[in-house]
């Protein structure tokens, strides 16, 4: 009979002991995330946001962003044997190509945190977090919206803007996409609010600073053929000390990375790793050879007239080159190049060539070229072939001089040339197409651009 | 008095009986029991009809029970059919057992409780442990494949201790899991995931493998709600009760042992084409590109020039034949098992290893198990069950990874050496050397497991019990990888290693209050119902390093590597139940049953965690009733059937509810956060509604049984991660959405076609039918093959639908291939892909036949499969038409077309960019849109598998007794002995990517199941 009442007892005290606790047991929460409601509430929550957003352009520019602004081109090809590479490199690109749909999402994933720091800073109340950095925080989040609008709208055209963070699904119907003219007028807003508010010091070069708006502004007005403009903020940049061409071209891929060359690169490191490396290096070196330069582009780099110390970027493997860029290969710390000052002097070739001023953009086109021991260029005597034909010759620099980073396919979408240099002639695949996941999901305000 | 009856039989006090009725002219009536095959019984029960007596055979069969003579004596035993004996003038006799097919008397382990199979609603099949046991594969649920009606089993691949998809009834879920739940004498067992290394894409492991097959007495399959309601939230996608082996009090100890030694090897094997073949293929299609790019730019075609053979390439270096192996099996097994007074026993212990066809690969299982039981007094019983398990496996990637064994194998093109000419490893294209990593990989997973249970049980009436019940499940996988720099990821770093620390908890405490009794008249009215109350917690944690850059090959601790990262994370989940059960009998004719659940999770929103699963179910014992004994036809025919719910919340995240910013989106050594979900406060239960009904005939005494069920589940707010605009900064939010159906009819027949002279031949087969369609979704979801989006979920189809563009024909002029242009806007373009198959079979099944005379055993078994397709990857890859610089040809690319007239459905090999929507252009052959996504690499994967058979002997007992065994047994036994299939690449039971449960049917560089001999022998002492 002890054992029948010790037994009830059991059973009863451990029935009362669970209805009592039933619901406290049943809230469990994570260790390794915080509540949406407390994400950017005090000074460490606002920078750790901001950061966040850091890490989700690292996301979009690790891979994605430099195989788009490249494959489509003619300067890399496909090398085995993913799919989605070859569909880049032959402009057959599919709505469900993994990397468009990969950047078109990261990019958005960027904005979407851009949007929740912008809307939710002007909340926080903390001592800790002084005007300055709150300006600031402001201000990177305004550049890397306006960074993040700007990629889109260069490589899908017109974007719907999303301006707020989501906080539900039904709040963000409504939104159609805007021309491209209207995307980059909010780009243009973001870098003007990103310019107010931003810092400038000596050394920093892996956040944004007023330095690294102005440069994307040049890149921007140069993409509006606002050529006077795109002329003046590159002349800014240029004429800040900080930045200056490194004198032997390959310094600017080796390690510790940052030279002066370096406008804004994203850092890696080897708990942050950026693995591109692999793309580009033969398997019997470690990688996977996704990617491989042209032959267009050994040769050109192999020419001393041409390439000069830029065939630094290739090496050779038997009867093949393999593309040596990213080549951080024991630790993946390659830094993602978004601008080099090179790019500003070129832009301003570009711009003041357009404007007339030959002579000028002749000038910065020699600073590219002598650098890598690349005879000057002299303009053509011919006056109604001069400034043509300086175009062009900017046109090939770019290409030699930025072959592995996102922007010989961009450039030759932006100047109409993709149809006379790589024969595609169909202009409707001078954009990449949207998403198909957003057609399905997002059928009342998205359309797929024509030709998909 | 009853119960002092009941003390006194355990005391074993027959005299006491005996006593009470002696004044009735009582003898001592002697006798033994043996079965059909001469082998004496134990454990037989003796009944009287009218006294109250009963006993029960010792351990050589023997019985003693005091009985006048006007009785009649009863004898039951499980598996037998009930003899009635009239006990006229009779003072000792020898009783033989016969057989029964139907088992109707057998006592089934139901959710929480026993129940006799005659009185059972639901559709439950059993299985005995020993009829499987001897399947050379390493997990139990594995062994189910073909064996049981409605439940559909394939392995993801061949090698040992892999992953394997187990389906009850066809898939319910798109992104909740559709794993059954695994009740382990009464262990609810974490059947989750819990390796970390990648192999490809494809589940890595078995997680039931952790169990030795040897202990397992007998498996109950729960499929209809009726039959699974009773487990709530935990029971939509089905129940597989699995009950070792205990002893009996009083039962003499028995000591087992069991060897099988095996060789396997593949029965098929890549078949590439020679070096100089290859360099001719390439070399055509440059050629054929070369002259699309004349003809398009008005050049005369004339003038392009044939390219020759490259001397380099024309000789051909072998890598398959060091790829396959024999492979060797062998497992021991020992065991006792026995009872005393008060006390029974089960003590094993196990050993198994396995090697893989496919080098370096291999599982091997140290397993021990206690199982004590213990009458403390007459009222309480206690009793523990304790198993632990250590598993080793030798992990290496194949399937989807271009650094897989297999992969670097097969796609490397044949006409590159092997080695380079100082001797070491070459590595071509994207691929490793396959020769290194078979002779360098080095990865390692150890799992520890430790499944316990101790429970007490107290009767305060014979018909009213308490059990409870405390459970563990400790699973913890412990994984160490070095790649050294023989291959070629460890080449750039000087060495890589992985470390990962998985540990899975769960804990599970319940009571459970039973009340059994019969009474009224001829006790006409059973009553069997329970109470009962659970928690479970789980608890999931995993740490993780890596580390980089090593002095030597011979260092790779990670503590000592240049560079090394860590991590670590826990997540945890609990249940909270509530649950009861009442069933009904009147009469032995009619039963009905009713049940209710209530289970409260921590995963879901605050609104909503709590879900209500009630099912009720009535059977009807026809052959009871007068009218169908008149008939004298039926032994036995029994209409069942049922309703209910039952729920799922496995699969989905444990904080899925919680809006949530997450953590380690770092920048420049500082933490960063990012939005990773939207708070869903309204999440709940994913809820399987399903009806049963099912029919049970026995005919010529039961010499011919049949089974057959009738389903129809509907699957509701699914638990999906539904897309979102990408806009929005997310891709998918979970929530309850949409609706898959499962209906099915499933058919099992057993037959004794002969069973004289010592001569027996039985057979078994099942069926099952199953049509799953998706019911409603949000929008398609196209996802797998690494974003090629080759497999769809589409409202109106079956999950695992595959999605490709439809090759009709190749123009017999052009050589080009035509696609159907499903819109009719003469493009190829996205909207041209449809559903052009599924992964899913329309039925499958399995025969087994088995036959005995006198001391010889024979039987076989065949599985088969029909309607499913199979995506073949390696055509895909290797029928390239020379798109893939460094991967070589399949045969099948000889096929292409050449010449006009040729009449094929390889399209000409050509790459030139045209206009990629282009159809009957050479724009799609290979590349375009189209980008070879095509139909032409689908293949009907259909087949019929001879998949075991055995040929067995058994000492006669005399001559096993004269030696000191009880039993002495040698068999030999073939597994997957041959297949018939159209389907062209090695194995068509294959899931390359069945990581992802919607990705099913891929083959990608896959091991193929092996065919082993195996031999066995079984001695018990």
């Amino acid at each position: 009979m002890k054992i029948n009442k010790l037994t009830i007892a059991l059973a009863a005290l451990s029935f009362s002991l669970l209805t009592s606790s039933c619901e406290k047991q049943l809230t469990l929460n994570p260790t390794g995330a915080i509540s949406d409601g407390v994400s950017i509430v005090d000074a460490s929550t606002a920078r750790a946001a901001i950061i966040g957003a850091y890490s989700g352009l690292q996301d979009v520019y690790a891979h994605h962003y430099p195989t788009l602004g490249t494959m489509p081109a003619d300067l890399v090809e496909f090398n085995g044997s993913l799919t989605e590479y070859l569909q880049l490199d032959q402009n057959s690109i599919p709505t469900d190509n993994v990397k468009t749909v990969s950047a078109y999402k990261a990019l958005y994933k960027t904005i979407n945190i851009a949007n929740s720091v912008i809307a939710k800073i002007a909340t926080v109340s903390d001592a800790a977090l002084s005007t300055t950095e709150r300006n600031t925080i402001l201000g990177e989040a305004h550049f890397l919206r306006g960074l993040a609008y700007f990629d889109l709208g260069r490589g899908w055209g017109g974007v719907q803007l999303q301006l707020k963070p989501t906080e539900n699904f039904d709040a963000i119907k409504g939104i159609k996409r805007s021309s491209l003219a209207e995307t980059y007028a909010q780009v243009h807003k973001d870098l003007l609010e990103a310019e107010r508010l931003l810092p400038e010091d000596n050394s920093t070069r892996n956040r944004a600073q007023k330095s690294v708006v102005r440069a994307l502004k040049s890149r921007l007005f140069l993409y509006q053929e606002n050529w006077a403009e795109a002329e003046n903020y590159a002349t800014q940049v240029i004429n800040n000390t900080k930045y200056s061409l490194v004198e032997s071209y390959s310094s600017f891929f080796a390690a510790p990375f940052l030279t002066t060359e370096s406008v804004f690169e994203l850092t890696f490191a080897s708990n942050d790793r950026n693995t591109y490396w692999v793309y580009w290096y033969p398997s019997s070196l470690g990688g996977q050879w996704n990617i491989k330069p042209t032959n267009k582009v050994v040769t050109a780099l192999l020419d001393p007239a041409q390439g000069g110390d830029r065939k630094a970027l290739i090496k050779q493997l038997g009867n093949e080159y393999y593309g040596v860029l990213y080549n951080s290969i024991s630790s993946s710390t390659d830094p993602a190049y978004l601008i080099r000052i090179a790019e500003l002097y070129l832009i301003r070739a570009e711009a003041r060539a357009q404007q007339g001023k030959l002579a000028a953009a002749a000038e910065d086109l020699n600073k590219i070229r002598n650098r890598s021991k690349v005879a000057s260029y002299t303009l053509s005597s011919k006056a109604e072939n001069a400034k043509g034909e300086l175009l062009l010759a900017i046109e090939n620099e770019n290409a030699l001089e930025f072959p592995f980073e996102a922007h010989r396919w961009f450039d030759l979408v932006r100047t109409k040339r993709a149809g006379a240099v790589l024969g595609l002639t169909n202009t409707n695949y001078w954009l990449f197409p949207l998403p198909f996941t957003d057609i399905q999901s997002d059928k009342d305000d998205v359309e797929q651009n024509p030709g998909y | 008095m009853f119960n002092t009856l009941k003390k006194g039989l355990f005391i074993g006090a027959l005299t006491f009986l005996s006593q009470q009725t002696y004044a009735q002219q009582i003898q001592n009536l002697l006798g033994s029991v043996k079965n059909d095959k001469g082998e004496h019984v134990s454990h037989v029960t003796l009944r009287l009809k009218n006294a109250k007596g009963s006993t029960s055979t010792d351990a050589k069969g023997q019985f003693k029970l005091p009985a006048v003579k006007s009785d009649v004596l009863i004898v039951t035993a499980v598996g037998y059919e009930v003899q009635e004996i009239p006990l006229t003038n009779v003072t000792s006799l020898t009783i033989t057992l016969v057989p029964s097919n139907a088992r109707l008397e057998e006592v089934v382990l139901t959710g929480y409780s026993t129940q006799k199979r005659k009185h059972i609603v639901g559709a439950i099949s059993s299985i005995k442990a020993e009829e499987i046991a001897s399947t050379p594969v390493t997990g139990v649920n594995q062994m189910l494949q073909g064996r049981v009606a409605g439940v559909q089993v394939s392995a993801n691949n061949g090698t040992p201790g892999a992953g394997i998809n187990f389906r009850i009834r066809g898939s319910n879920s798109i992104n909740a899991s559709n794993e059954p739940l695994y009740v382990i004498d009464g262990v609810f067992v974490d059947n989750r995931e819990n390796i970390s290394t990648s192999i490809g894409g494809q589940a890595q492991s078995n997680p039931l493998s952790d169990i030795n097959p040897s202990d397992i007495e007998d498996i109950q399959v729960l499929k209809d709600a009726n039959a699974t309601a009773i487990y709530g939230s935990l029971g939509a996608n089905g129940v597989v009760l699995i009950t070792t082996k205990r002893g009996k009090l009083g039962e003499s100890s028995k000591i087992n042992f069991n060897t099988t030694q095996g060789w396997a090897n593949a029965y098929k094997k890549f078949d590439l084409l020679d070096g100089p073949t290859q360099d001719l293929l390439s070399n055509e299609s440059k050629y054929n590109t070369a002259v699309d790019a004349a003809l398009a730019a008005g050049k005369d075609p004339a003038t392009v020039a044939q390219i020759a053979p490259n001397p380099a390439y024309q000789n051909t270096y072998d890598r398959i034949d060091y790829l396959f192996r024999t492979a060797r099996n062998k497992s021991y097994d020992g065991s006792i098992i026995g009872g005393g007074e008060k006390t029974s026993y089960f003590v094993s212990f196990g050993y198994t290893d396995q090697q893989s066809i496919v080098k370096p690969s291999g599982f091997s299982r140290y397993s021990g198990r206690i199982n004590l039981d213990n009458k403390v007094t007459d009222k309480l019983k206690v009793g523990t069950t304790v198993s632990i398990a250590r598993t080793y496996r030798n992990i290496s990637s194949n399937d989807n990874n271009a650094k897989g064994v297999i992969n670097s194998a097969i796609f490397t093109r044949t006409y590159l050496p092997v080695f380079n000419e100082d001797g070491s490893y070459a590595a071509w294209g994207s691929f490793d050397n396959s020769n290194a990593l078979i002779d360098h990989l080095n990865n390692n997973a150890i799992g520890f497991r430790v499944i316990a249970n101790g429970y007490a049980e107290y009767s305060f009436l014979p018909e009213l019990k308490l059990r409870s019940s405390w459970s563990i499940d400790n699973n913890t996988m412990s994984e160490k990888n070095y790649t050294n720099t023989y291959i070629t990821a460890g080449k750039a770093t000087n060495g890589a290693a992985a470390a990962y620390e998985n540990q899975g908890q769960t804990l599970l405490n319940e009571q459970v209050l039973t009340y059994v009794k019969s009474f009224g008249e001829s006790r006409k009215h059973a009553i069997n119902a329970l109470v009962g109350n659970t928690i479970n917690y789980s608890l999931n944690q995993l740490t993780a390093a890596t580390g980089t850059g090593f002095a030597t090959n011979n260092l790779k601790d990670i503590s000592v590597a240049a560079i090394t990262t860590g991590s670590s994370s826990r997540a945890e989940a609990r249940l909270i139940s509530f649950f009861g059960k009442t069933t009904y009998t009147y009469n032995n004719k009619y039963t009905a049953d009713l049940s209710l659940r209530a289970d409260g999770s921590s995963k879901f929103g605050a609104n909503r965690k709590w879900g209500y699963f009630p099912s009720a179910g009535v059977t009807w014992r026809a052959a009871e009733e007068d009218f169908i004994k008149d008939l004298n036809f039926f032994s036995n025919l029994t209409l069942r059937s049922s309703i209910g719910l039952s729920g799922n919340q496995n699969g989905i995240g444990n904080y899925a509810a919680l809006g949530l910013w997450s953590s380690g989106a770092n920048y420049l050594g500082l933490a960063g956060t990012q939005p990773s979900q939207l708070a869903n406060p309204d999440l709940t239960w994913e809820t399987t509604r399903q009806v049963n009904a099912g029919i049970d005939i026995g005919i010529l005494k039961n010499k011919i049984s049949l089974t057959a069920d009738y389903y129809n589940k509907y699957t509701y707010d699914l638990l999906l991660d539904v897309p979102v605009p990408n806009r929005s900064g997310f891709e998918t939010f979970l929530q309850n959405y949409g609706a898959v159906r499962n209906s099915g009819f499933e058919l099992g027949i057993n037959t004794v076609n002969f069973d004289r002279n010592d001569f027996r031949w039985t057979t078994n087969f099942n069926i099952s039918w199953n049509k799953n369609k998706i019911e409603k979704l949000a929008s398609d979801i196209t996802l797998g093959a690494s974003g090629r989006n080759t497999s769809i979920l589409r409202e109106g189809y079956s999950i695992n639908s595959f999605y490709l563009y439809k090759q009709l024909y190749v123009d017999p002029q052009t050589g080009n291939a035509v696609y159907d242009d499903v819109n009719g806007d003469g493009k190829i373009t996205t909207a041209d892909r449809q559903i052009v198959g599924k992964a899913l079979p329309d039925f499958s099944g399995g025969l087994t036949n088995n036959f005995s005379y006198k001391n010889f055993d024979f039987n076989f078994f065949i599985f088969f499969t029909k309607g499913n397709s199979v995506l073949n990857m390696q055509d895909f890859f290797m029928v390239h038409g020379g798109t893939q610089a460094s991967i070589g040809f399949l045969p099948r690319q000889l096929d292409r077309w050449q010449k006009p007239g040729d009449v094929t459905d390889i399209p000409r090999m050509t790459t030139f960019r045209d206009d990629p929507t282009a159809n009957n252009s050479s724009a799609n052959n290979y590349v375009g849109n189209v980008a070879s996504l095509s139909s032409r690499y689908l293949q009907d994967a259909s087949f019929i598998r001879l998949k075991n058979v055995s040929f067995g002997y058994n000492l006669p007992s005399a001559t096993a007794e004269k030696i000191g065994f009880k039993k002495v047994r040698a068999y030999v036994q073939l597994s997957n002995v041959f297949t018939i299939t159209n389907y062209n690449g090695l194995d068509p039971e294959v899931s390359a990517t069945g990581g992802n449960q919607n990705t099913a049917g891929y083959d990608w560089a896959t091991t193929p199941q092996p065919r082993t001999f195996q031999l066995g022998v079984q001695v018990t002492l």
